[in-house]
């Protein structure tokens, strides 16, 4: 079998290279690549059917597996090896939806092209090779390897206080990083597996002592729960964000934040399913306490993006309410709403991006009534803002639905209160659109313009996405319980 | 004795020779004396890789195979690929110095002595990594640190490397007499110098306390050379002062000598006692382990306190070489197969970093940026070409995947965790570290790459003369190691294995 995610991961590799030296020409050969990496990927959901990995019944897991030897002494093991499951699917589409929209919607930038889109793509590069790695020292590696495109990409292009936010980020997860790689470490060494390899993992850890495996499941939690980010790790994220470009918070909230929740389910939750549920008290917790902390903050900030980012965090506690929950349908609904919080939320920073540079800022106090002067990003505000708080036939809705139905087989009445945060912010998202988008109008300035035309399509492609698996989720669910831990078999 | 076993030394003695003749006849050309050095250390590696078994360049191999990895003897010195391994490192630092300096100013005065000198240092090197004999290993010791002395003060017209250079000596002349005090001792204990003696004796008579005062005054001693916590003090000033090749040397083979003397003395003779048939019981090895893992641990945390605080660009880097040498000591104390892979691997791949991190630094002062850290502002987007390399070497420093430092310390940490009992406390230090070091690491991209370059940047921003006005030599040693920080980053499975292969037979010498 033709080993296709390493072409595709080839290709990712040769465009980002070609980008970073195609000088002027860079966007265009980023969008190019962007776009056979799209075409790539679905061709490989369209491949979906004839998927054998699964029908077998046995190892491996994953389909279009490949594995070979990388490092191979006494004691030590480590494969290249990468394969997929409908979860990483999912996962790897949202990556391909968001490289597209990014490249498009910062089209016209001007600072250092070459490097802005090169680094572009280095970010989405190592997102895929998260998903799609199954050795803890390859995953490892592209984990980090995402790291020092963003620190550039915030700390070179970012706000005023750029540098600080870029050193923070660095160092906040890399700390983190490293509490991550011991854990995999000691899982590795503790369960006494032959290789690094998630396969030859599986058996081995999955039977470990329960002391072990909560103890093992603690310091993998903390170590992703940090990217998630989880309250009390939360501070480096608005901190990034409200100063990083536009394009570098689309990837942050859109595929940044998902690395946490699929390393959760990947690495934590499949392979120490005890630790999982003699945690499951601490995990929810922590979701409560995200829920509200982030729903709280967002409703007393004015800034545009703060408020983003902290319902960012509002819903990541939602996606860790159901993982730990931990049924097929509770990782089914999480892994939805982090692909609908990855479009819906990169959709909203893009809007913030685009209110700042049309009217000067980003504080919602100081502007409203701006429909009849721009229509078309009032009505991405309007599809962000409506998708952010969960209306039906929008993508975030069958999510949360699904997401809070799991969470009532497992802790009943108690979901009554994520469920009322959630009306109040809803209730918050009504209340400044109207006076944003239709109340007198204010602070807009008389040279207005509408939207550019490339940030326009770069908002329209992720609205449309929007619609389309707000009507038809069975799209996205279809796939994902194509996975051991969703559903399968 | 075949002579022709020693054919890498051979080749350096006779390179230093001509070099101070040629000086005496009359040549006063850099690039001749250079020239000179940078092709017997090239010849000599290919030769020491020979020697290793690596079969496209088994033509120049002059050992025969039956004579590495024999079980020790009461010899003076024995071949082993583990010392094979460090001959080659060595080598390889000694020519990546020698291929920088070539761009130093065509009529430097005393060009001949630094060139001369660094031969004969690295001859010293060679010859610790053969020894089998406490004496033979420590006047192998002394032959380097008497040339590095001169070489640290060989711009004789400033003080500041002369005030290094009295330093180095002070300690150094110290640190020997320790190290002779200690060995001394060992002596009268067991009646013998030779590690196999040594080893032989502990057998029979244990540890009187005659030894386990010997043993400690050579841990001083040899503590010194390592620049570990608390022999460290001395570290920063002569790196700080020295001339920056100099300090590349220093930084990426001397220190290297002394981890493989500590190879040699605490795990040869160790090792050797084990093996004997009537091993009394040895209350002294564990003692000796948990001594050595403290000082790993003091020597990496200090290392990256004290870097923390630095201002100084080759003053930070110096620190960050303290701590590095902390990571090595894991592997001492550690001292199982894994370990001692791990811990080579580490020296091989500070070998590119932290030496090449020093070249650079030199190529920076060449084109007139300051010694301070604020004075690279902005020289990764003024001069990618510098700046690039620089970020790839703090990177992999770091311990970033992808750079050879980060699998070195995968590595290495794993083999601790892999001994299991205390030493997985050794691992979990040596990773706190590393998360700690990424402070000061991340600081300098950040000053790098994201800071505006300072307004007096018109000086140097754009370089005269080809290869931006640092010289082809200097630019060929430095893109060297920046193509093996990444390519080892990515690839180390062949080198590794070796690695491994060779610390596998050295656990075995005592048999």
């Amino acid at each position: 079998m033709a080993p296709i995610l390493s072409i595709v991961l080839a290709t990712l590799l040769v465009s980002t290279l070609a980008t970073f030296f195609a000088g002027k020409r860079a966007r265009y050969v980023a969008l190019a690549g962007s776009l056979v990496f799209l075409v790539e990927v679905l061709g490989l959901i369209a491949g979906f059917s004839q998927w054998a990995g699964f029908a077998s019944g046995h190892l491996p897991l994953y389909n279009d597996y490949e594995s070979y030897s990388w490092i191979s002494i006494a004691w030590l093991h480590v494969n290249y090896t990468i394969g997929i499951d409908g979860i990483s699917l999912i996962f790897i589409l949202l990556t391909a939806i968001l490289q597209v929209a990014t490249v498009v919607y910062s089209w016209e930038e001007s600072k250092r092209p070459a490097e802005w889109f090169g680094l572009v793509l280095l970010t989405c590069l190592g997102c895929f090779g998260v998903f799609v790695a199954l050795d803890i020292l390859l995953f490892f590696l592209f984990w980090e390897a995402v790291l020092i495109p963003m620190f550039f990409l915030i700390g070179f292009w970012g706000g005023p206080n750029r540098r600080y936010a870029a050193l923070k980020f660095f160092v906040y997860t890399h700390v983190a990083s490293i509490v991550m790689l011991v854990s995999l470490l000691a899982l590795a060494f503790y369960s006494g597996a032959s290789s690094f390899d998630f396969e030859s993992l599986y058996g081995p850890a999955r039977t470990l002592m329960p002391v072990t495996q909560v103890v093992l499941f603690f310091g993998l939690f903390f170590g992703f729960g940090v990217k998630f980010p989880i309250v009390p790790f939360h501070t480096w994220l608005p901190d990034a964000h409200v100063e990083a470009p536009t394009g570098g918070s689309v990837l942050l909230a859109g595929l940044l934040l998902k690395l946490g929740g699929y390393g959760l389910i990947r690495w934590a939750v499949e392979l120490l399913p005890t630790g999982a549920s003699d945690l499951a008290p601490l995990l929810y917790a922590v979701a409560f306490a995200s829920i509200i902390w982030g729903a709280v903050i967002a409703l007393a900030q004015r800034d545009l993006k703060r408020m983003v980012a902290y319902s960012s965090i509002n819903h990541m506690g939602i996606v860790l309410l159901a993982i730990a929950v931990g049924s097929s349908l509770g990782i089914t609904a999480a892994v939805l709403l982090m692909f609908a919080h990855g479009i819906v939320s990169a959709l909203l920073f893009m809007v913030s991006g685009s209110v700042h540079h049309t009217f000067g800022t980003r504080d919602v106090s100081g502007i409203g009534g701006i429909t009849p002067r721009t229509p078309a990003l009032s009505t991405m505000v309007m599809v962000g803002s409506l998708a952010s708080l969960g209306l039906p036939a929008l993508i975030s809705f069958p999510a949360e639905f699904a997401a809070f139905l799991a969470a009532w087989d497992r802790i009943g009445y108690w979901v009554v209160v994520p469920l009322v945060v959630l009306v109040v912010t809803a209730a918050f998202y009504l209340w400044m659109m109207q006076r944003v988008l239709f109340g007198p109008e204010k602070g807009v300035p008389p040279t207005v313009h509408d939207l550019p035309r490339f940030e326009l399509l770069g908002m329209a492609m992720l609205a449309g996405a929007t619609i389309l698996f707000g009507i038809l989720p069975e799209l996205l669910v279809h796939v994902i319980v194509a996975s051991p831990i969703a559903g399968w078999p | 004795m075949n002579l022709l076993d020693f054919l890498p030394e051979l080749l350096l003695l006779a390179g230093a020779l001509l070099v101070f003749l040629l000086d005496v006849l009359g040549v006063k050309r850099l690039e001749v004396f250079g020239g000179i050095a940078a092709a017997v250390t090239a010849l000599g590696e290919l030769v020491v890789i020979g020697d290793l078994g690596y079969a496209p360049l088994h033509a120049l191999s002059t050992i025969p195979a039956s004579a590495i990895d024999q079980p020790l003897g009461p010899t003076l010195y024995a071949f082993t690929s583990l010392g094979l391994v460090f001959q080659a490192i060595f080598l390889l630092t000694a020519f990546l110095v020698a291929l920088a300096s070539l761009s130093r100013p065509s009529h430097e005065p005393g060009a001949a002595v630094f060139f001369g000198l660094l031969l004969l240092a690295t001859l010293g090197m060679l010859l610790v990594a053969v020894a089998s004999d406490l004496i033979f290993l420590l006047l192998a010791i002394e032959v380097t640190s008497l040339s590095t002395y001169l070489l640290v003060a060989y711009p004789r017209k400033e003080p500041r490397p002369v005030e290094a250079a009295m330093k180095f000596f002070i300690i150094g002349a110290l640190s020997t007499a320790l190290s002779f005090f200690g060995a001394s001792l060992l002596f009268g204990a067991y009646g013998g110098t030779s590690f196999y003696a040594l080893g032989a004796a502990t057998g029979y008579v244990g540890y009187p306390y005659l030894a386990t005062v010997g043993y400690a005054l050579l841990i001083a001693g040899l503590g010194f050379k390592v620049t570990a916590v608390p022999f460290h003090a001395w570290a920063v000033d002569v790196y700080d002062g020295a001339p920056d090749d100099v300090s590349a040397f220093l930084a990426g083979g001397s220190k290297k000598m002394g981890v493989f003397a500590f190879f040699l003395v605490f795990l040869g003779p160790l090792l050797l006692a084990e093996r004997m048939p009537s091993a009394l019981p040895s209350g002294f090895g564990p003692s000796l382990q948990i001594t050595l893992g403290v000082l790993a641990v003091l020597t990496m945390t200090v290392g990256n306190l004290l870097a923390l605080r630095q201002k100084e660009m080759k003053r930070m880097l110096a620190y960050s070489s303290i701590s590095q040498a902390g990571y090595m000591l894991i592997g001492v104390a550690v001292g199982t197969g894994p370990a001692i892979a791990g811990a080579t691997f580490q020296v091989f791949a500070h070998l590119f970093m932290k030496t090449g991190a020093f070249l650079v630094v030199g190529a920076a002062a060449s084109i007139g940026v300051g010694p301070l850290i604020d004075d690279w502002r902005g020289l990764g987007n003024r001069r990618p070409s510098l700046g690039v390399p620089f970020a790839l070497m703090l990177l992999s420093l770091a311990g970033i995947p992808l750079t050879v430092g980060f699998v070195s310390k995968f590595v290495l940490f794993s083999a601790a965790v892999q001994a299991q009992g205390y030493f997985v406390w050794l691992a979990v230090a040596g990773l706190l570290n590393s998360a700690l070091s990424v402070f000061y690491y991340a600081r300098v991209l950040k000053v790098m790459f994201l800071e505006p370059s300072p307004a007096s940047a018109g000086v140097g921003a754009t370089g005269s003369g080809r290869f931006g006005g640092i010289g082809a030599g200097r630019a060929g040693a430095i893109l060297l190691a920046t193509v093996a920080i990444v390519a080892l980053g990515i690839y180390p499975g062949p080198v590794i294995s070796g690695i491994q292969l060779a610390a596998t037979h050295f656990l075995q010498i005592g048999a």
